[in-house]
């Protein structure tokens, strides 16, 4: 169970990665058409007028896969900030039920938004929702992404709140411990 | 239920799920499904979908992994090595002498990261130990670069800004370029203060190194070179309306993968590291923006900052007024909020009221961003005071005491800027348009 779960967060933030190398490689290839027309322009002949349809589109979609796939690594590096003062003021006992007590309310949280973030791609998908650009990408897909990336980061914080309630340290806790403890 | 009841209920329900732990993203999310259900019970799922794929699904955006990613590069090449090197001959002269090197330093690596946390880092972790063998003061040492550090949100690329473009819907390009001269200023008043101590500490520092001679520039120049360079084409490219932030970003970051691959110290291990830091980042910050445009949206329904807005429109305050209480506001808030925390609530609440009182929102992100930097040197909660407790293992307290005189001076520095705000907004108004 724990190698499943872990290789899933991790083939999540490897797409998420490899969306922010589609973002670069994308941009990349734009700038090089544009300036390759600036010189054929230069040398008298006529521009390729070369250009990435609906890049912009492309562009946001890639980064909001970018964003929600990389949630549950993210919170398990302890990634995401959070206001650990009482934590580090209360000692084990407070951080113990405190860390209960913020994981059961991210979990709602998270059902919340995954529950939700669903109907909305039921909904573009029985409309028909396609983006306004010139290539008219159907909307549940990205939006379909989205909620992938809040579903997988349910089963994350349902992860930490089973450990936490077996009484093991937090995969979360523990990054943040390193951290203060310098290791930079 | 009254606006003051409701308003009570929220506040205290944002406070408390922050200070029990709960993450800012969700906490945001929390508070925005609060008010939703106080005021139009069940419309809040809705809204929170089709808002929070309207705040990530935006091309803009593509920025902010863009000039994480060429950060994440650049910190792991040797640049932060070269960088104490590079900038040593240069300095060791001045007054203050390689004191200058940590402000120099943090400007330099802020121009090519968003982040404070890994300038401080970047920049610490080679120089403090440098300054310590040479004997320099310590709490100069670390006061300089807590203070120094702060610049990664003011100078272009600021990741803080692109937050800020975001929530606003300000052009991220200009605000970029507001962020220059202020970034600059502050680092000149950081180096005069040093200057004006050294006068009056001699003791303090060790004895003037004689001046380096023209082998020694000439390698310094050869450090640094390639990473000014890289710097200009960013910004200029910006500036001179030939690329959008997204694709000066894009260059960036195949200028930092060069940079990093002719002087070694960026291996396969470590490229990959530097991709997975920058979605970890990235996620990090979209989530916050994602739990903020719920919360803006929440807090349109119950109508608090238009409210807030008319009342500040009939109070007749001065904006200089209204500034020194926003300042005096977001320094408590400070003490235990982060950065981009405090700009999400500010552009969720507050932004309406700025503009009734007629301020330029552009010249208000770089405002916001001066306090912004002061919160990450005011404890207990600052990211520049847990970077430099972990690199020098000194208290929290203590680190804040050694970088109380730069905090002063970024309040000098927004004390000037709201004086003569032209030194945010003259170069963003002369730049080129396409």
């Amino acid at each position: 169970m724990r190698k499943v779960l872990d290789a899933l967060y991790a083939v999540a933030l490897a797409i998420a990665c490899l969306a922010m190398v589609a973002i670069a490689v994308l941009v990349l290839v734009q700038i090089l058409g544009r300036v390759l027309d600036r010189a054929l322009i230069f040398a008298g002949a006529t521009p390729l007028g070369f250009s990435i349809p609906s890049l912009s589109d492309f562009g946001g979609f890639l980064f909001v896969a970018s964003a929600t796939l990389a949630l549950p690594a993210t919170l398990r590096a302890g990634g995401h900030v959070r206001v650990s003062l009482l934590l580090n003021i209360g000692g084990p006992v407070v951080q113990r039920i405190l860390g209960i007590l913020v994981l059961m309310v991210a979990l709602g949280l998270a059902g919340f938004a995954t529950w939700h973030s669903g109907l909305q791609v039921l909904d573009s998908w029985r409309f028909n929702a396609v983006s306004f650009g010139m290539v008219q990408v159907p909307l549940w897909i990205p939006q379909g992404v989205m909620t992938l990336g809040f579903g997988l980061l349910l089963v994350a914080v349902a992860d930490e709140l089973v450990t936490a309630l077996r009484g093991q340290v937090t995969s979360f806790q523990r990054a943040e411990d390193q951290r203060s403890a310098g290791g930079h | 239920m009254d606006l003051l009841t409701i308003s009570i209920i929220l506040v205290v329900t944002l406070f408390g799920f922050l200070l029990a732990g709960l993450w800012v993203g969700f906490s945001l999310m929390a508070v925005a499904l609060v008010a939703m259900e106080l005021i139009r019970p069940g419309l809040g799922g809705s809204v929170f979908a089709t808002k929070v794929w309207g705040s990530l699904n935006v091309w803009d955006l593509t920025a902010l992994p863009m000039f994480i990613w060429m950060g994440e590069i650049l910190f792991r090449s040797r640049l932060s090595s070269d960088l104490f090197r590079g900038l040593a001959p240069f300095t060791r002269r001045l007054p203050g002498g390689l004191l200058h090197a940590n402000i120099l330093g943090c400007a330099l690596f802020a121009a090519v990261s968003g982040s404070s946390a890994a300038t401080t880092a970047t920049v610490g972790r080679m120089s403090l130990p440098e300054l310590k063998k040479r004997g320099y003061d310590p709490d100069m040492s670390i006061g300089t670069l807590a203070g120094a550090g702060t610049f990664g949100f003011l100078i272009p690329p600021s990741i803080i800004l692109i937050v800020y473009g975001a929530a606003t819907e300000q052009s991220i390009a200009r605000l970029f370029l507001a962020g220059v001269l202020p970034g600059l200023m502050l680092a000149a008043l950081f180096a005069g203060y040093v200057m004006i101590w050294a006068l009056f500490n001699r003791d303090k520092l060790p004895a003037p190194d004689p001046a380096p001679s023209w082998a020694d520039r000439w390698d310094a120049i050869k450090a640094l070179g390639p990473t000014v360079a890289l710097i200009l084409a960013v910004i200029g490219s910006i500036y001179g309306g030939l690329a959008s932030p997204t694709e000066a970003a894009v260059i960036g970051v195949v200028g930092a993968l060069m940079i990093a691959g002719f002087t070694g110290g960026l291996d396969r291990v470590s490229a990959v590291a530097s991709l997975q830091g920058a979605a970890i980042t990235t996620c990090m910050i979209a989530f916050i923006l994602a739990g903020a445009s719920f919360l803006t949206v929440a807090m349109g329904y119950t109508g608090i900052p238009r409210l807030l807005a008319e009342w500040i429109g009939t109070q007749g305050y001065s904006q200089f007024a209204l500034l020194a209480v926003l300042l005096l506001f977001f320094v408590v808030l400070g003490f235990f909020l982060d950065g981009i925390s405090i700009v999400v609530l500010t552009t969720s609440v507050i932004l309406p009221m700025v503009m009734t009182a007629g301020i330029d929102p552009i010249w208000f992100g770089i405002f916001l961003v001066l306090v912004v930097e002061m919160s990450q040197i005011t404890p207990p909660v600052g990211f520049n005071l847990f970077v430099l407790q972990s690199i020098t293992g000194r208290g929290i307290f203590e680190i804040a005491r050694m970088a109380l005189p730069f905090f002063l001076i970024l309040v000098l520095a927004t004390a000037i800027l709201s004086v003569f705000p032209q030194i945010a907004l003259w170069l963003p108004n002369t730049m080129m348009n396409r």
